[in-house]
């Protein structure tokens, strides 16, 4: 590898296939074989070389384009909660195992603590704190209150990102199992599924009759 | 009664019991108390379903944790722990630390010569500019360990011979997590300590009459409280004798003390800070974690570096070091009558809390079948070279109650009969007979019973099975220990102030109901501040406690200011203080005028009318006999369907009936909540939960939560909660504790269900699907 190589955490985990391993270790003036292997819009690849001090990047962070800077090793979840302090995503486990950290990036479910802060340059990162409309709980963080589906409360945030990204993209009515799919990353060690699922359906049902 | 005492108290008469069982009963209060809140108080704003005040804080993300606490030139705290399962520190320096980027300060947690008895032991702590500085720094510590024999394992820690884990005794060490009660003796043998028994008539007589015998050894396993939120503190000195902790706590006060001691500081200039913690479960008592001394090393990091330090542990600390459930050995013989009746209750418990005391197994079989003449428990801990144990949610209980339920089960089954009418049999509380009959019909017992047979007999792939379980817990609700402000000022603000801590559990919102009752105000207009020592005395959040201590003394305060407010109406309505009356929206009445709140509020001479109260110790007042134990004991009863796969070996909790009292409800949306909780954990616990330690080399294999495998939403039973409410008149609301009880009988009332589903006993926790496969080829207890 070259000093420009460039190697990103998701280019690693996106599998062992070879074309985009290699891909994405490939420098600026390797091959045309490596950049058919990819797609061309993904900024990811474009990235250039980043560290092994801080370095800038470009995002939205809950609407509002933000540049930080972080360390080419920082998780996004380090870059939310210790250095811009914002710290409605919780760490539990770190290591993508509890899904309390678990923030939007462009509207998928991820993990905070398994992305790289760089992985998230370009994007559009939506953590509790985006869910709100300015300032209005959306009618999900409502229902969470009204029907308990919080006890102590260090699951929610990962709880409300989870079912908001399957409130936004089910079709039709929700069944319990697909909300039982979509928080089966999440722990909650209050016990409180219940009453989550109860929230979700209830904001799945008021969205309906809208 | 001395005259004395007479002039300091005075009778009430009161309408108390439960269902349809209510009576009229004359109950001794101190004489300022208010009238207790039996059953035809007919009450508006407590007992109402209401969602949690800090529930919109929580939903958007801006409610503050421990972790979430930053502050201006904050460091962050890593400790180096010992690999080892049992060492000698031969040596230690963690000067060369100081020398890497962003170090600021390091401490050593042990000395040389030390014997670090577990893997995760303390052994030095360093704090540095960022987390990732203070974790890479670790390995600059120079260190040297002289390993040592270990023993993990709790039956080989009871062999002659074995590793001796302790060279001195070890007196027990009690948080207010623990059920109140008399610790250990502590004469040891060996890795032995004898615990304490219970003991009533003669269980060898009672044996010996017996004519029907069973006698068999349940083993449980080591549960680990698995917070999400971790262990952690953040601790700023204000000046050389001051200082603010923000400690992720269930007893802030118990922090205060414990800082105050370490650092020979006035409590009163120890200011600790809750304002919301992610569950503890009975693991965060004190500034430290049970097996790692958190309060020195943050608290001496911050002094040696001048600057605020946040220690928060990651999760493979929490694991290892924060507290356990202690696993159990149980040799269970009952002995019955031809009659049935039992002759005969005999337990014999070994466990191990690792390095620590505390593997009693509750009261389940001393307290719950207490027709039975003749009971002995004994229980022993057990040392083993592993993380500490501590209080976890019932201590105790759900290990004991799994042993004496499912033993009660295969004696029943061996005699032929039901093991529910065979419970019926020997339970004397009132409350709890009731539960179990209310249950019998509600889960249609006897028809799903038949069904279940039916299947079993036919060999039906998917098997069902049905089972029942009853839980014992006191009423600890605390005299004077915790004291609540309430204030009202002239703009019509009501403000509520305390020092407890909200587990989860909803205990804002509890005191914002009963201080909205009293003054007869909406619960939005009451505010209610706790989560700081510096807002009065309170209880820690144990035992079940918190609710039946907290929410009386805001009443009785709520009363003393609405006693001032109404003085003061009097005198502005120029009636006598006897024609005053109160409305339901905190008016002030008197014939036929009346003064609204708002306009009374601003005629408060001065800020504010304020008022500080505690309450008193329990009336006790009904029943007047609590079979189990000397103060009011709690009933429970779960009622659970299990679901067999005969294939596969998998066991499905399906359903779950919680039949439960907590005195007067005050918070049925809440209590419902915590109800489901300690349900579900019972169920991770009977059927998943497992911490495992490898014998050879003293490791924790699963300190994480993807290998530490905790009920996720997929493993949910549907749960059925019901409260039998029940007016004990124990204090002026009427509270008492709902969070343990709610756990104790889950994995029992499972494991009777497997009982049934199999034909054949799994005496060993957590049910899986091994076991169970054994179960079904004939191994009896797997």
């Amino acid at each position: 590898m070259t000093g420009a190589t460039k190697l990103t955490r998701r280019g690693l985990l996106r599998g062992f296939g070879a074309a985009p391993v290699i891909a994405s270790c490939a420098g600026p003036s390797s091959g045309e074989a490596a950049a058919e292997a990819v797609s061309p819009a993904d900024p990811l690849i474009d990235a250039v070389a980043i560290g092994p001090g801080l370095a800038p990047l470009d995002l939205r962070l809950n609407g509002a384009a933000r540049t930080v800077e972080a360390a080419p090793q920082a998780t996004l979840l380090a870059l939310l909660r210790d250095q811009l302090a914002i710290t409605g995503t919780k760490e539990v486990c770190d290591r993508g195992a509890c899904g309390a950290c678990n923030v939007l990036i462009d509207g998928e479910v991820r993990s905070a603590c398994m992305t790289l802060a760089h992985d998230v340059a370009g994007r559009e990162v939506t953590t509790v704190e985006g869910l709100a409309t300015s300032g209005a709980p959306s009618p999900l963080q409502r229902a969470f209150v009204e029907l308990d589906a919080l006890q102590c409360g260090y699951c929610t945030s990962g709880m409300l990102i989870s079912c908001s990204a399957l409130l936004s993209r089910a079709r039709g009515p929700l069944s319990r199992a697909q909300i039982q799919g979509a928080i089966a990353g999440n722990l909650c060690r209050c016990g409180c599924y219940e009453q989550v699922i109860a929230a979700t359906l209830s904001a799945a049902g008021e969205r309906s009759a809208l | 009664m001395s005259q004395e005492e007479d002039s300091l108290t005075k009778n009430v008469r009161l309408r108390l019991g439960f269902a349809d069982q209510l009576r009229e009963v004359t109950v001794t209060t101190p004489k300022d108390e208010p009238r207790p809140w039996d059953a035809d108080s007919a009450l508006t704003v407590v007992g109402q379903p209401t969602p949690r005040v800090e529930g919109s804080l929580k939903a958007s993300g801006a409610a503050v944790y421990t972790h979430d606490v930053r502050l201006p030139g904050m460091l962050y705290a890593a400790i180096l722990r010992s690999p080892h399962a049992c060492a000698t520190l031969e040596h230690l320096d963690v000067a060369a630390a100081l020398a890497q980027p962003g170090v600021v300060a390091a401490v050593p947690l042990a000395k040389v010569g030390d014997r670090l008895r577990f893997a995760g032991h303390d052994v030095a702590a360093l704090a540095a500019r960022s987390r990732d500085e203070a974790r890479a720094a670790l390995s600059a510590i120079a260190v040297r360990y002289r390993p040592e024999p270990f023993v993990v394992d709790t039956l080989e820690a009871m062999q002659p011979g074995a590793p001796q884990v302790h060279a001195a005794a070890v007196s027990e060490r009690r948080t207010e997590g623990d059920e109140p009660g008399e610790a250990s003796g502590g004469a040891a043998r060996g890795n032995v300590r004898l615990g304490p028994s219970q003991s009533k008539g003669d269980h060898k007589k009672g044996l010996r009459q017996a004519k029907v015998t069973h006698s068999a050894t349940y083993t449980t396993q080591v549960h680990t409280h698995s917070a999400l939120e971790t262990h952690s503190l953040v601790v700023r000195w204000e000046d050389p004798r001051r200082m603010t902790v923000w400690c992720s706590t269930q007893g802030i006060f118990s922090v205060r003390d414990e800082m105050a001691e370490i650092f020979g500081l006035k409590p009163a200039d120890v200011r600790v800070i809750t304002e919301h913690l992610g569950g503890g479960f009975g693991a965060k008592f004190g500034a430290s974690a049970p097996g790692s001394r958190l309060g020195y090393a943050a608290g001496e990091l911050a002094r040696r570096a001048g600057a605020p330090v946040s220690l928060c542990l990651d999760r493979r600390e929490e694991q290892l070091c924060t507290g356990n459930r202690p696993d159990s050995i149980q040799q269970v013989t009952l002995g019955a009558g031809a009659d049935g009746a039992l002759t005969a209750i005999h337990v014999v418990a070994h466990g191990s809390g690792g390095i620590a005391t505390g593997a009693g197994v509750g009261r389940s079989a001393f307290g719950v079948y207490s027709r039975c003449p003749n009971i002995k428990v004994e229980s022993h801990d057990v040392f083993t070279n592993a993380g500490p144990s501590t209080a976890f949610r019932a201590p105790g209980h759900p290990q004991g109650a799994f042993a004496i339920e499912l033993a009660i089960d295969e004696l029943a089954q061996k005699m032929g009969r039901d093991p529910l009418a065979l419970r019926l049999a020997h339970v004397e509380h009132a409350v709890r007979r009731y539960q179990l009959e209310l249950g019998r019909e509600r889960f249609q017992w006897a028809a799903r019973r038949a069904e279940a047979e039916a299947r079993r007999a036919r060999g039906a792939r998917i098997r069902h099975g049905v089972g029942v379980a009853c839980s014992i817990w006191g009423d600890y609700g605390r005299a004077k220990a915790a004291v609540v402000t309430v204030s009202v000022g002239r703009d019509g603000a009501i403000f509520v102030r305390n020092g407890a801590q909200d587990l989860g559990t909803g205990i804002r919102t509890v005191l914002g109901q009963v201080v909205a009752e009293v003054l007869g105000r909406p619960l939005a207009e009451v505010t209610v501040l706790i989560g700081d020592s510096e807002l009065g005395p309170s209880v820690g959040s144990g035992g079940s406690q918190t609710t039946s201590s907290v929410a009386p003394a805001a009443r009785n305060a709520a009363e003393m200011v609405r006693a001032q407010l109404a003085e003061l109406a009097a005198r502005l309505l120029d009636r006598p203080i006897s024609e005053l009356s109160w409305g339901t929206d905190g008016s002030a009445r008197a014939g036929r005028r009346s003064l609204p709140f708002r306009e009374l509020c601003q005629k408060i001479e001065g800020e504010a009318v304020v008022a500080s109260a505690t309450r008193p110790k329990t009336y006790g007042a009904h029943p007047m006999r609590y079979p189990g134990g000397d103060n009011y004991q709690i009933a429970g009863v779960q009622f659970a369907a299990v679901e067999l796969d005969t294939w596969t070996g998998e066991l499905r909790a399906a359903e779950i009936l919680a039949i439960h009292e907590c005195g007067r409800t005050h918070n049925p949306l809440t209590a419902r909540s915590q109800v489901q909780g300690g349900v579900l954990l019972g169920v991770s616990y009977a059927l998943m939960e497992a911490r495992v330690i490898d014998r050879r080399f003293g490791q924790v294999l699963n300190p994480n939560l993807e290998s530490y495998k905790i009920a996720g939403a997929r493993d949910l039973p549907a749960i059925d909660v019901v409260f039998c409410e029940v007016h004990t008149g124990a204090n002026s609301t009427g509270a008492v504790g709902i969070g343990e009880p709610a756990t104790i009988p889950t994995a029992a009332s499972i494991a009777c269900a497997a009982l049934h589903a199999i034909g054949r006993p799994v005496r060993s926790l957590p049910i899986t699907p091994d076991r169970v496969l054994a179960a079904l080829a004939g191994q009896d207890g797997a």
